[in-house]
C-alpha cells in the first residue's frame, strides 16, 4: 500500500496522538497557518454570538425572578464558555488532526472534543472539488471536499498547492481505476441493472 | 407540431406486448394530452376555492386569466416536448422558451414505475416515473411521463427487458404469481395503525385528550373551544392523516419476486406498481413501534435509490406490512436471501452502560433543573386550591419530572441491552432503538464511508460509535451503530476495503 507523501516542508508521519502509532504510519498534518484561519471564522462568529447576546440581555428584563437570574447568567456564561473553547479549540484541532491518502483509501483523524476517524475507499469516490473561502484564500488555504453516493468526507485548511496535489492523485487514482475497468473483459451480468 | 411521428402512437396502440417498445424506438412521440388537463387541475382547484370564498369579481376574473394561462402554457408544453426511446436511452426534448434537451441512458435508469391517480383514471392513462440512482435526485423521478394505459405498461415492460435483459421476466405483470405472503385489509389497517413512530402515537394522543379536556373545560365554563379545536386538528395531523393515507396507499398491498425483480403492488385511489431489481437494494430494515412489538408483529422496508413518485409518499419501498414475526422472517427469507444470513451478534461492552448512564444522569440533572422552579410555583398556587385540585396539582411536575427521568433510565437499560453489531462475510447489521426497534441490514459492498465517533465520555471508557454512510433512498445518509470498541468498528471499514482488494466487490454488480 503507497501513500501519498506530498512536499517537504509538511510534518510527514507525525505521531498521531489518537491512535499512539509512532508516526510510520503515513499520516500527515495540517499546516500552522490553520489556526490563524478558524481564529478569524471563531472572531467572526464570536462577534455575531455577543451580538444575539446583547439582544437577548434586552428582551430578559421582563423575566419573573428565578428565571430573570437564570437568563442573565446564561448570557454572561455562555460567551465565556464559548471565549475559552474558542481559544483552546484551534491548537487541540491543529494538533490532532491527521489525513492519508494511500494508493486505496483516504483517512481522516480530527476533532476537539468529539474525535472522528473517517474512511473513504477511493473505488467509492465520485467527485473531488478544491474550494476557498475569502479567509482561506487570504492565507493560500484550501479544502478539499471528496463526494461519494453516500455524503462528502473534506480535508480541511491544506495549503493551496497541497489542496491541488492531493485533487490532482485522487483524480489520477480514480483515472487508473476506470481505466483498469475499461481495460477488463466484461462479463455478462444477468440480474444487474448496472453500467 | 415539432415534426412529431404521431404514426408512432397509432402503431402502438395495437402492438404486441414485446414489440411496443421496438415500434416506437427511434420515433419521436409526444405525452398523451391528458396530461394537460393533469397539470392545469390544480390551477382549477384554486381557481373554484377563490371564486367560491373571495366572492370578488376582480379576484375571480384574475384567477380565470391565470387558468386559461395555465392551459395554454400546458398545451404548448405538452404540444413541443416529445420523446425518443432510441438506442441508448430516453431523449425528452422540450422546444419552448425554456428549451430542455434531458437524456437518461438506460445504463443509469434504476426503476420505471407505473402510477395511476384519479385523473390518470378518468382519462384512460398512466404515469411513467423513470428514475435514475442519484444521491442528489433521490426524492423526484428523473421524468415523468403520461401516456395511454396500455402504452405505458408496454413502454415499461419494454425498457425493463431493456434493462434486465433476462429471459425470466415475464411479460406480464397481471399474470397469476404466487406470493409468498397475502396481506389482508386488516394488515394493511394494522400497518396504519401501529407503523407510526411511538412518540408521534403518544404525541398525536396527547393532544387527544387534551382537546377533550378542553372540550369538557370549555363545555362548563365561558371558556372558548378555540384551544380544544387546535388540539384535535394537531391530533388529525399527527395520527389521523398518516394513518388514513397509509390505508389508502397500501391498500390492496401485493409483493411478489420474479427471478431477481422485486415487484409491488397497492394502493386504492392512485394504484402504484413498483418493480426494482435486488442488486438496487443497499439495504434491509426491520421495524417494529413498540406498539407492534407487543403484538408480535414487524414490517420490512428496503432502501433502494431511484423509487420516487414525486407524490410525496415514503421513498422506501415496504416489503412487507407489519405481520407476525414468524411470516416476517419467512417472507425476507423467501423475498431476499441475500439479505439473510446466520448472525452472531456483539452485545455492547460494560463501558456503554457507563456511558449511557453518565448521559442519563446528565439529561436528568437538566432536566430537574428545568423543572424546579416551575414546581415550587405551581405548588405555591396550587395549595390554595380547594378540593382535589388542592391534593393534586401542587405535586403533579415533580412526580411528572421523577417519571420522566425513570423513563430515561429504563430507556437506557433497555438500549443497553437490545442493542447490536454484527459482521457476517458480505452483510453486517445494526441493531437500535430503546422504544422502536430496528434491524439494519447493510452490503459491504454498499458502503461509501465509514467514519467512527468518540466523545469525551466515551473516550473514558474506550468506546465509539460507527456511522455508516450508504447511498440511501433519499440520498445520501448515515446509519449509527451503538457503542462500542473502535477496533471492532473500524472492521467495518477494513472489510469493505478488503473486499475490495480481493475482488469479492464486483463493481459491474455495484456501481452507481
Amino acid at each position: 500500500m503507497s501513500t501519498f507523501t506530498g512536499e517537504k516542508g509538511i510534518e510527514d508521519g507525525a505521531p498521531d496522538p489518537s491512535s499512539g502509532a509512532a508516526g510510520t504510519d503515513g499520516y500527515r498534518r495540517l499546516n500552522r497557518r490553520c489556526m490563524i484561519s478558524i481564529y478569524i471564522k471563531y472572531g467572526i462568529g464570536y462577534a455575531i454570538l455577543l451580538a444575539i447576546c446583547t439582544f437577548l440581555t434586552s428582551l430578559t428584563q421582563n423575566l419573573p425572578g428565578p428565571y430573570y437570574d437564570i437568563a442573565r447568567l446564561s448570557l454572561v456564561g455562555v460567551p465565556a464558555i464559548v471565549l475559552i473553547y474558542m481559544v483552546v479549540a484551534p491548537p487541540v484541532f491543529y494538533a490532532r488532526y491527521r489525513y492519508r491518502i494511500t494508493d486505496d483509501r483516504i483517512e481522516m483523524r480530527r476533532g476537539v472534543l468529539v474525535i472522528s476517524h473517517t474512511l473513504v475507499p477511493i473505488e467509492r469516490v465520485h467527485q473531488v472539488e478544491i474550494t476557498r473561502g475569502p479567509i482561506n484564500n487570504l492565507l493560500g488555504l484550501a479544502d478539499v471536499t471528496i463526494t461519494t453516493a453516500g455524503g462528502e468526507a473534506t480535508i480541511n485548511y491544506l495549503e493551496l498547492e497541497e489542496a491541488e496535489r492531493v485533487a490532482e492523485l485522487l483524480n489520477k487514482l480514480i483515472g487508473e481505476m476506470l481505466r483498469e475497468r475499461l481495460h477488463t473483459p466484461t462479463p455478462s451480468v444477468t440480474g444487474s441493472a448496472d453500467e | 407540431m415539432t415534426g412529431t411521428d404521431d404514426r408512432a402512437t397509432e402503431d402502438l396502440s395495437g402492438t404486441a406486448h414485446q414489440q411496443g417498445e421496438a415500434k416506437i424506438e427511434g420515433k419521436r412521440i409526444r405525452c398523451h394530452p391528458g396530461i394537460i388537463i393533469e397539470r392545469t387541475l390544480p390551477y382549477a382547484l384554486i381557481l373554484f376555492i377563490g371564486v367560491t370564498q373571495l366572492g370578488r369579481p376582480v379576484v375571480a376574473a384574475s384567477l380565470a386569466v391565470i387558468f386559461i394561462a395555465a392551459i395554454l402554457i400546458n398545451y404548448r408544453i405538452w404540444s413541443r416536448t416529445t420523446i425518443k426511446f432510441d438506442d441508448t436511452g430516453v431523449v425528452v426534448e422540450r422546444d419552448t422558451v425554456f428549451k430542455r434537451k434531458k437524456t437518461i441512458p438506460y445504463s443509469k435508469i434504476a426503476s420505471v414505475n407505473v402510477n395511476r391517480g384519479i385523473t390518470n383514471r378518468l382519462l384512460g392513462t398512466s404515469s411513467l416515473l423513470i428514475n435514475i440512482n442519484s444521491g442528489s435526485g433521490a426524492t423526484v423521478p428523473e421524468a415523468v411521463l403520461t401516456f395511454e394505459q396500455g402504452l405505458a405498461e408496454r413502454i415499461r415492460s419494454g425498457i425493463l427487458h431493456r434493462l434486465h435483459d433476462r429471459s425470466d421476466l415475464q411479460d406480464d405483470e397481471d399474470e397469476p404469481v404466487e406470493t409468498p405472503a397475502l396481506f389482508t385489509p386488516l394488515d394493511v389497517i394494522l400497518h396504519g395503525l401501529f407503523n407510526v413512530s411511538t412518540y408521534q402515537t403518544v404525541s398525536g394522543l396527547f393532544f387527544l385528550f387534551y382537546s377533550i379536556f378542553q372540550f369538557y373545560v370549555s363545555a362548563r365554563t365561558d371558556v372558548g373551544s378555540a384551544g380544544a379545536l387546535i388540539s384535535l386538528l394537531i391530533f388529525a395531523a399527527l395520527l389521523v392523516g398518516p394513518f388514513t393515507s397509509q390505508i389508502f396507499y397500501y391498500y390492496n398491498y401485493r409483493v411478489y419476486r420474479r427471478g431477481n425483480t422485486i415487484y409491488l403492488q397497492h394502493g386504492l385511489i392512485r394504484s402504484y406498481r413498483t418493480s426494482f431489481d435486488v442488486s438496487r437494494i443497499n439495504a434491509v430494515r426491520i421495524k417494529s413501534t413498540l406498539a407492534a412489538r407487543l403484538m408480535h408483529r414487524s414490517c420490512i422496508e428496503a432502501e433502494v435509490v431511484g423509487l420516487a413518485s414525486g407524490s410525496g409518499q415514503s421513498l422506501r419501498p415496504v416489503l412487507c406490512l407489519l405481520k407476525d414475526d414468524a411470516t416476517q422472517q419467512a417472507l425476507l427469507r423467501e423475498l431476499l436471501p441475500e439479505f439473510v444470513y446466520d448472525r452472531k451478534p456483539e452485545k455492547q461492552p460494560e463501558g456503554a452502560k457507563r456511558v449511557l448512564l453518565i448521559r442519563a444522569g446528565a439529561a436528568s440533572l437538566v432536566l430537574a433543573l428545568v423543572m424546579i422552579y416551575p414546581s415550587i410555583y405551581l405548588y405555591r398556587e396550587a395549595m390554595a386550591m380547594p378540593g382535589v385540585a388542592g391534593h393534586v396539582l401542587p405535586y403533579i411536575l415533580p412526580l411528572i419530572a421523577v417519571s420522566a427521568i425513570l423513563a430515561i433510565f429504563y430507556a437506557v437499560y433497555v438500549s443497553y441491552r437490545i442493542t447490536e453489531f454484527d459482521l457476517g462475510d458480505e452483510l453486517f447489521s445494526f441493531v437500535n432503538g430503546a422504544v422502536d426497534r430496528e434491524t439494519v441490514t447493510m452490503n459491504y459492498d454498499r458502503v461509501q464511508m465509514v467514519v467512527t465517533v468518540k466523545g469525551p465520555i466515551a473516550r473514558l471508557f474506550d468506546v465509539a460509535r460507527g456511522k455508516i454512510y450508504l447511498l440511501s433512498s433519499t440520498g445520501g445518509s448515515s446509519i449509527t451503530s451503538g457503542y462500542f470498541p473502535e477496533r471492532d468498528l473500524n472492521a467495518v471499514g477494513e472489510i469493505v476495503m478488503a473486499r475490495i482488494a480481493s475482488g469479492d466487490y464486483d463493481y459491474r454488480k455495484n456501481s452507481l
